[in-house]
């Protein structure tokens, strides 16, 4: 009688499926975005080099890891949610959610999309600013974890914003306000005590300031990190936005 | 199996949808789609098709009321209603580069074919469509035409067994719109529910078994094509096309549906035909046509406040 109720809906194979068609539809636009992430992290490492002068090793290491930190954070809280309300916006969100796919699939398949689109960006401009100023990063297997860690603490936030925002422009707008934060009023790029301290404080509560301080932690070892507080922190801060983006996703308006 | 299955594919009882604005879009709807039938929703802009449509499929919640889909209570399980359901959405769903033969593969398989099926039924629909020389046009690239015989072959790549489709013959050339036609009559024939939402009544109602007409967010009237027809069947349908300013016959009543179309009583027929015979002579009549009432009659007399038809009668 119903021949799709007994089929088996597996949401590993859908999200493989989800990628491959999502891939597919931005095929013109994927190498183009690649090499504009690229050449954004690559003008933030040597720009913010020609602001500073006399750049001594700490404040290199400041600028190097701030820069994959603001390219890491940017995945979650900015590309996600620009991506997914422009899927709103041109119907294609409407149009995969009515598909007998899993809301989660799906969503991970924006992120995954996303973050493919912009980890090549980092990796570059990770290693020409190691080599530009001539300080040493260890590749350690942490980092991976990191930069999930990192993705998926921030993108239920992206994916709630998407969902509430009514339009793609106040997306953007938004997104900016976040990058500006990331850039100048967090530790990210510069360390805590140049903070005022009331930001100093604010920070205390926002993830960037860990996600930073993981990412020194895994490819420093800087002294003043802490990575394994940062790793837990990161960690909670994804369940929460899991379970944020599982909640938004399954409104119905 | 064996069982047969007595609720109806699709049952929508006193919907109602409030949005949080305040607007009443959904006041109490209620109908019932049984196996097979091709039911057209009717209704013009802002009637409230679609936010019924948006509800039946799982993307709104009622403000009160059910939708239940083979007997399942589908607010509740929203997830059955989407594996129950295959849709065409009405407008633009920007797919941007993905090709055609891709999105009819992806979709079947997302609707839990098997891969080698999924290719065969994509090879299928292609040819039934007559899409093959479009196979490698990307979404964005294809003419509005072609995407929506596109989005039409992903809908029923699933062997869904209920198809909401809406305004599936938009920007589709005639050939084309005849193939689509052909199509959703045989997948009635064949079992399929397929619940229309169009304009093109017209075309629609050679394949439609029963329809409904709504505005307001309520049902104004509902049945078989044949049985709305009744509503004006004393009457007779006129197109006409005059070469210039012509005062028309005074038994001649504006359909709304359209610029130069009327309705007038069949027993008005003979003084009709009289006028146009001189309208002929004259050299004022382009073109004319006379024939029982369309269901765009049917539909612009429950839409439309103007024609009173008591006054005809």
């Amino acid at each position: 009688m119903n021949p799709a109720i007994d089929r088996s809906y597996n949401p590993v194979a859908q999200f493989f499926q989800l990628v491959s068609m999502h891939l597919r539809m931005f095929r013109g636009q994927v190498a183009f975005i690649m090499m504009i992430q690229c050449v954004l992290s690559l003008g933030l490492v040597f720009g913010f080099g020609y602001l500073v002068p006399n750049i001594s090793d700490t404040t290199a290491i400041f600028l190097v890891t701030g820069t994959a930190t603001q390219a890491l954070v940017t995945v979650g809280l900015v590309m996600l949610p620009q991506f997914l309300s422009e899927a709103k916006q041109e119907g294609r969100l409407d149009y995969f959610l009515t598909l007998p796919i899993s809301r989660e699939a799906y969503l991970l398949t924006q992120t995954v999309v996303v973050a493919v689109l912009s980890l090549p960006g980092i990796a570059f401009s990770l290693l020409i600013g190691a080599l530009h100023y001539n300080i040493s990063l260890s590749i350690d297997p942490t980092f991976a974890l990191v930069v999930v860690l990192t993705i998926f603490s921030l993108a239920g936030l992206g994916v709630a914003m998407a969902i509430v925002s009514p339009h793609l422009q106040v997306t953007n707008a938004l997104t900016q306000l976040i990058i500006f934060y990331v850039l100048f009023f967090a530790p990210v790029l510069m360390p805590k005590d140049q903070l005022p301290s009331w930001l100093a404080h604010v920070s205390v509560v926002m993830p960037p300031t860990y996600a930073a301080d993981a990412v020194r932690g895994s490819l420093t070892g800087l002294p003043g990190t802490h990575l394994a507080r940062s790793l837990w922190v990161l960690t909670g801060f994804g369940a929460f936005s899991l379970a944020l983006s599982a909640f938004m996703v399954r409104r119905r308006g | 199996m064996g069982l047969v299955n007595a609720a109806p594919v699709l049952a929508v009882r006193d919907l109602r949808k409030q949005y949080r604005g305040g607007t009443l879009a959904n006041a109490g709807i209620s109908l019932s789609l049984e196996a097979g039938e091709v039911y057209g929703l009717l209704g013009p802009n802002g009637a409230g098709k679609t936010t019924l449509v948006r509800q039946v499929l799982g993307l709104l919640r009622p403000t009160s009321g059910n939708i239940l889909v083979d007997g399942v209570d589908v607010v509740a399980n929203p997830g059955f209603s989407r594996r129950t359901i295959g849709f065409l959405p009405q407008g633009q769903f920007d797919l941007q580069s993905i090709h055609v033969d891709e999105l009819i593969f992806s979709v079947a398989c997302l609707r839990g074919l098997a891969r080698g099926e999924a290719r065969r039924r994509t090879e299928d629909l292609l040819e039934q469509l007559d899409l093959t020389a479009f196979r490698s046009t990307s979404m964005h690239a294809a003419s509005g035409g072609i995407r929506r015989m596109a989005g039409f072959a992903a809908a029923i790549a699933g062997d869904a067994r209920l198809l909401v489709l809406d305004e599936p013959t938009n920007d589709v050339d005639p050939i084309r719109r005849q193939l689509l036609w052909n199509t959703i009559a045989d997948l009635g024939r064949r079992g399929t529910t397929v619940l229309l939402v169009t304009h093109n009544l017209a075309e629609a109602e050679r394949v439609i078994n029963r329809l409904a007409i709504i505005d307001g967010g309520r049902i104004l009237r509902e049945g078989t094509p044949a049985s709305l027809r009744s509503v004006v069947t004393e009457q007779l349908h006129l197109d006409l096309i005059l070469a210039g300013d012509v005062a028309t016959h005074p038994a001649l009543l504006a359909d709304p549906s359209g610029p130069g179309r009327y309705l007038f009583d069949q027993r008005d027929l003979a003084p009709v035909s009289a006028w146009l015979t001189s309208l002929r002579e004259d050299g004022l009549l382009l073109d004319f046509r006379i024939g029982p009432p369309t269901l765009d009659d049917i539909y612009a007399v429950s839409v439309g406040q103007k024609i009173e038809l008591e006054v005809v009668a």
